[in-house]
């Protein structure tokens, strides 16, 4: 029997079989020729099972993450573009469709948790008769405690969208390896990174111009800089320059008398991953207990 | 106009002109079973003049290294001869772009090492890099490219190893990708054909399409019959 004509097998019977590996070839390769030929049915049924009952959980884990999030930047958003008129009209399209967006990433997240079998996010006090899908502003405190007033004007509004989109993209990169057990989920996942990078860019790009912020921030983090003194923790860490154990700021850059990579750009040129576990420190003066 | 990216890299383009074909024979020699798929492929390649991308994943690292020279020189044009009415703040970002782009190209490359394809010659001759609406059009073919490359490229990596450093560039091309959209047209960064699919998600790129495009800003042609894609 030929191997391969049992893997068209299994796909036959199961499409969503490779799903739960990370892709066809790294099975093929990892079988290698030790396994003997009489055992191959056996060793590639009890190789789905392990796949799966090992990754679906951790995996679910990291979009719900993913959810608890998006859910905290649609309401954000939605409460801010809703806000008299603390956007200005120039920027109200921009903010919308971040809105929008927000809104489609958490059905997104919704329908893929519900397919891979797990139970998908609600944040605190979602009441389902009352609740407006997925606009939850009791569960949320955006002014931290009393610190900011993100609905009163709109230089505080963009301070706090930066930090929520920064954040949203340290917590997807920081869990992104955990994801590498599902092709499909990963590709999508780094779909998902890419427009947040734009929403981010965009929030970033607005405190640059709009409301001239005092750090003249970029569309993308250089160093560890952050929006002001008591929001460093939420860069701790993005002034790293090693990638793969090079590092970017040692690479030439001829345009340079130095020929060196400045700083700046050696940090920017790569958005950190952050642990879960920082993820949630970092997200909970944000939230109602 | 014909913009080669840097002067280092010019002088080996002679000794390589030789050096891509042998190449191809030593994979089709030592493939065993493997190199007789590739000698049925060479039947239908396009010249051996062509620049050979590898196989596999030197392949689709050799696909976002010359990515990354085409937005280098292309940034490198622009900050040249930057568009007529260009703000400080729109000078300062540009140089921020380019340097973020030759930080991305040099990891690449040494990532690469001897596989890394050579010196490849620019051929920008559509972009009007004098007038604002051309360049930034063009910079976001090139930005959006960017940013929905990389999933492409992990639908079909083998090395899992890569994945962490190139989603990390992903959300940064992004980042790149919003603002070009940003200042071509306010309000615009997640908006514009093939940009966002119907879930909200980012557009992803197969390679094959990826160097199609790219191939509309570059004179060198490239041999990707092993370039895996989907």
């Amino acid at each position: 029997m030929n191997f391969r004509h049992i893997l068209n097998e299994i796909e036959n019977q199961d499409p969503e079989a490779y799903h739960n590996l990370s892709d066809r070839r790294s099975m093929l390769g990892s079988f290698g020729s030790k396994v003997a030929l009489a055992a191959l049915p056996f060793a590639v049924a009890s190789m789905f099972r392990k796949a799966s009952a090992q990754t679906t959980d951790v995996v679910v884990d990291v979009l719900n993450l993913a959810l608890e999030i998006e859910f905290m930047q649609y309401t954000y958003y939605r409460q801010g573009n809703n806000t008299g008129s603390l956007i200005p009209s120039n920027d109200l399209p921009g903010c919308k469709a971040i809105e929008n967006q927000k809104k489609m990433h958490v059905s997104f997240l919704e329908t893929l948790i519900k397919e891979l079998g797990g139970v998908p996010f609600k944040p605190n006090y979602y009441t389902s008769p009352t609740t407006v899908h997925p606009y939850v502003p009791a569960a949320y405190d955006f002014t931290m405690g009393g610190t900011y007033t993100p609905f009163a004007d709109y230089a505080t509004f963009l301070k706090l969208a930066q930090i929520l989109e920064d954040t949203g993209i340290h917590a997807i990169q920081g869990q992104i390896t955990t994801l590498q057990t599902n092709n499909a989920v990963l590709t999508q996942m780094v779909s998902l990174l890419a427009v947040k990078g734009r929403h981010a860019s965009f929030v970033r790009l607005m405190r640059r111009l709009a409301v001239n912020a005092p750090e003249t921030p970029t569309p993308w983090i250089q160093n560890n800089i952050p929006p002001s003194i008591p929001l460093q923790k939420y860069y701790v860490g993005e002034d790293n320059t090693e990638q793969m154990g090079l590092n970017i700021a040692a690479l030439g850059n001829t345009y340079y008398n130095s020929g060196l990579m400045p700083q700046t750009a050696a940090t920017a040129a790569f958005d950190e991953g952050y642990t879960k576990d920082a993820i949630m420190t970092l997200i909970a003066p944000f939230k109602k207990i | 106009m014909n913009t080669n990216n840097t002067p280092e890299t010019l002088q080996v383009q002679v000794e390589e002109t030789g050096f891509n074909p042998s190449r191809r024979r030593f994979f089709q020699l030592a493939g065993g079973v493997a190199g007789l798929g590739m000698l049925a492929a060479s039947c239908r390649r396009t010249p051996a003049s062509d620049t050979w991308l590898g196989k596999g994943d030197v392949a689709l690292l050799n696909y976002l290294y010359i990515l990354k020279q085409v937005t280098v020189a292309f940034y490198t044009q622009a900050v040249a001869t930057p568009y007529y009415d260009i703000t400080a703040s729109e000078v300062e970002l540009q140089l921020d772009i380019r340097d973020q782009e030759v930080a991305h190209r040099e990891f690449l490359k040494t990532l690469l090492g001897k596989d890394a394809v050579k010196t490849i010659t620019m051929e920008m001759s559509a972009v009007t890099f004098a007038d604002k609406s051309s360049f930034l059009s063009h910079a976001a073919t090139l930005e959006d490219l960017s940013a929905s490359a990389y999933a492409g490229v992990m639908k079909v990596l083998t090395d899992q190893s890569y994945i962490v450093s190139f989603s990390k560039m992903a959300s940064v091309d992004a980042r790149h990708a919003g603002y070009v959209r940003d200042i071509l047209n306010h309000n615009s960064f997640s908006s514009g054909m093939n940009v966002l699919d119907s879930k909200g998600l980012n557009w992803m790129t197969s390679p094959s399409v990826g160097m199609a495009t790219l191939s509309n800003y570059i004179e060198t042609r490239f041999d990707i019959s092993n370039l895996p894609t989907f």
